[in-house]
C-alpha cells in the first residue's frame, strides 16, 4: 500500500501520458522554460541591483573639507566634536596625502594624473559615517556650522532617489512574478488537463475496482513535476550561460559595477527557478486531475 | 449477503427507477435481474456499488451499509464487488494482461501477487494465450472474458454482470453464462441484469423480475416470463 511499492506504476503512467498527448507536453514544457527563464532573470536583475544599492550605501558618508591653514591639534579637537554629533557613527580623519593616494588608485590606473596635476589639490578632510541614510542632511547641516570646516559634501538626496526606484521595482518584479507565476500554471494546468481528459475512462475504470483519489492523482501530480523539473533544468542552463556571457561584456565594459558573482547567490537563484519549475508541475497535475474527480463525484 | 430495503431511486428529472425496492440476496446465489429496458436493471445495479446513491431506502452489500458509505471508503466497497458491463469498458491502449492487472494495481498489491493472481484469472477465462493481445485484436466474446476476468482478478465476494451478453451472439453468450456459472460455483455471489429470454430459461435460477421500478415477481429456478 505504500507509495514506494506503487511509485514504478505512477511514473510509468506519468510517462505513458506525456508520450501520448505528444505536442501538447513539448508545448507545456517550453513555456515553462520561458517562464522560469523570466523569471530568473528577474531574480538575478534584483541581486544585482541590491548589490549596487549595498555598495553605495557601504560609501555613504559626508565629506567635510576642513580649511588649508588648520593644525592638528585644532583637527583633532574638530573631529571630537563631530563625533558628538547626534547621529553620527564613525569619524575618520583623512589627510589629504592619503586622499589623493586613494584617488589615484582607483582611477589611476585609465590615466596619469601627474601629467595633467603636478600636485595634490585636495585638503585635508574628515570622513563621516551616519546610523542611517535619514540623518544624512541634519548631520550635515550640523557640521558646516563649525568655523573650521570649509565644505560639507553629500550624497544622500540621490540615494533616496535610487532606494525609492529600487523598492518600485522589487515591488513591480514581485507583482510581475506572480501574475508569470499563475500564467504558467494555467497553461501546465490546461495541458496536463487535456491529458486527463483523454483518460477519463481510464480514471473511471480505476474508480470503478476500487482505487483511491489520491491513486488516481498520483500519476498525473508526477507527470506535472515531470514537466516541471524539465522546464526549470533548461531554464537554468540558459540563464547559467547567458549570465556568464552578459557577465563579460559587462566587466569589460563598466569594471566598476559591482556584479553579482558570487556562486552561492547565483546557486540560491538557480536552486529557487528548479523548485519553482517543480512546484509548479506539482500543483499544475493536482489541480487539473482535482477538478475530474470532483465533477465525478 | 445483499439486502436492499425500501429503496427508491428518482432522478433529478423526475424518473422515478425503482419504487419502494425489498431484496434480499444470500450468499453464493445467483440471480437473474430481468425486465424490458428502463425497468430500473441497471439502476439497481449502480446502487449496489454505489456509482448512484438511492434516494430513499438502505442498500447493505457485504454487511457494509452502502447508503451511509463515506466517499472515501467506496474504492475499499468497490474491490469487493466485480463488475462485468455490456461494452466491457476495455482500456484499449493496454494489453489483456495490463487490463486485468490494473485492477490489483490499484489496490496497491505486490508485483508478485499482480502476477500470479492475473495468470490465474486469466486461465480461469480461457484467455491465457491472448494476455498480450490489444483489445481490438480481440472478439466480442473475448473482450467479455477479459472483462470478466478483470471483474474477479482480486476474487470479490459479489459479481455483477450488467447485460454481460447484451453484443453477443447466441454460441459466445452460451459459452459467457457457463463461465459466469462457473464462477458462481466458486463461491461468488453472482447478480445478472439480463433481457435475453433463452439464457434465463435455460439456466433455471432465481429469477427477479421488474417492471417500471418495481419488483414483480420473484421467484426460484424460475424463467424469463412468468408462465
Amino acid at each position: 500500500m505504500s507509495l514506494l511499492s506503487n511509485l514504478e506504476f505512477f511514473v510509468v503512467e506519468a510517462l505513458r501520458g506525456i508520450r501520448r498527448s505528444g505536442l501538447m507536453s513539448f508545448v507545456a514544457i517550453g513555456i515553462v522554460i520561458i517562464s522560469l527563464t523570466v523569471f530568473g532573470m528577474f531574480l538575478i536583475f534584483m541581486a544585482n541591483l541590491g548589490n549596487i544599492v549595498s555598495y553605495m550605501g557601504s560609501r555613504l558618508d559626508i565629506v567635510a573639507y576642513v580649511e588649508k591653514d588648520l593644525n592638528a591639534d585644532s583637527a583633532q579637537v574638530l573631529e571630537v566634536a563631530i563625533s558628538q554629533i547626534p547621529g553620527v557613527e564613525k569619524v575618520a580623519y583623512v589627510p589629504k596625502d592619503e586622499a589623493w593616494k586613494s584617488f589615484r588608485e582607483e582611477f589611476g590606473a585609465k590615466l596619469d594624473l601627474k601629467d595633467v596635476i603636478a600636485e595634490n589639490p585636495l585638503p585635508n578632510a574628515f570622513s563621516i559615517k551616519v546610523r542611517t541614510p535619514e540623518l544624512l542632511p541634519q548631520v550635515a547641516e550640523s557640521v558646516a556650522k563649525f568655523s573650521d570646516v570649509s565644505e560639507v559634501r553629500y550624497s544622500g538626496k540621490l540615494m533616496k532617489q535610487i532606494q525609492t526606484l529600487v523598492d518600485a521595482v522589487r515591488i513591480g518584479g514581485a507583482i510581475l512574478s506572480l501574475l508569470l507565476f499563475f500564467a504558467t500554471l494555467l497553461i501546465v494546468v490546461n495541458t496536463i488537463r487535456l491529458t486527463v481528459l483523454a483518460r477519463e475512462t481510464d480514471i473511471y475504470i480505476m474508480q470503478l475496482v476500487g482505487a483511491t483519489n489520491s491513486f488516481v492523482r498520483w500519476p498525473f501530480v508526477i507527470e506535472g513535476v515531470i514537466m516541471g523539473v524539465l522546464g526549470g533544468f533548461f531554464g537554468i542552463l540558459i540563464l547559467k550561460f547567458s549570465y556568464e556571457a552578459v557577465i563579460i561584456r559587462i566587466k569589460s565594459a563598466l569594471p566598476f559595477l559591482p556584479i553579482v558573482m558570487d556562486s552561492n547567490i547565483l546557486t540560491f537563484i538557480y536552486l529557487s527557478v528548479g523548485i519553482s519549475g517543480m512546484l509548479l508541475g506539482m500543483l499544475g497535475g493536482y489541480i487539473s486531475v482535482s477538478r475530474i474527480l470532483k465533477e465525478k463525484e | 449477503m445483499i439486502e436492499l430495503k425500501h429503496v427508491s431511486k428518482i432522478y433529478p428529472n423526475g424518473v422515478e427507477a425503482l419504487l419502494d425496492v425489498n431484496l434480499h440476496i444470500g450468499k453464493e446465489e445467483f440471480v437473474f435481474i430481468v425486465g424490458p429496458s428502463g425497468a430500473g436493471k441497471t439502476t439497481l445495479m449502480r446502487l449496489l456499488y454505489r456509482e448512484e446513491l438511492p434516494s430513499n431506502g438502505q442498500v447493505i452489500v457485504d454487511r457494509v451499509n452502502v447508503t451511509e458509505l463515506d466517499s472515501d471508503q467506496v474504492p475499499y466497497l468497490r474491490r469487493n464487488i466485480g463488475v462485468v458491463f455490456q461494452d466491457y469498458k476495455l482500456l484499449s491502449r493496454r494489453t489483456v494482461y495490463e487490463n486485468v492487472a490494473f485492477a490489483l494495481q490499484v489496490t496497491g498489491a505486490p508485483r508478485s501477487q499482480i502476477r500470479r493472481h492475473t495468470m490465474q484469472a486469466l486461465e480461469l477465462v480461457s484467455m491465457l494465450k491472448r494476455s498480450s493481445s490489444f483489445p481490438e485484436e480481440l472478439s466480442g466474446g473475448e473482450k467479455q472474458r477479459i472483462c470478466i476476468a478483470r471483474a474477479i482478478v482480486n476474487n470479490p465476494p459479489v459479481l455483477l454482470a450488467d447485460e454481460p451478453t447484451g453484443n453477443l451472439d447466441p454460441q459466445t453468450t452460451y459459452e459467457i453464462m457457463e463461465l459466469l456459472d462457473k464462477i458462481n460455483r466458486r463461491n461468488t455471489t453472482l447478480i445478472t441484469a439480463t433481457h435475453n429470454k433463452s439464457i434465463v430459461d435455460m439456466m433455471k435460477r432465481r429469477v427477479v423480475q421488474l417492471e417500471s421500478g418495481r419488483i414483480i415477481r420473484d421467484q426460484q429456478l424460475g424463467t424469463y416470463s412468468n408462465s
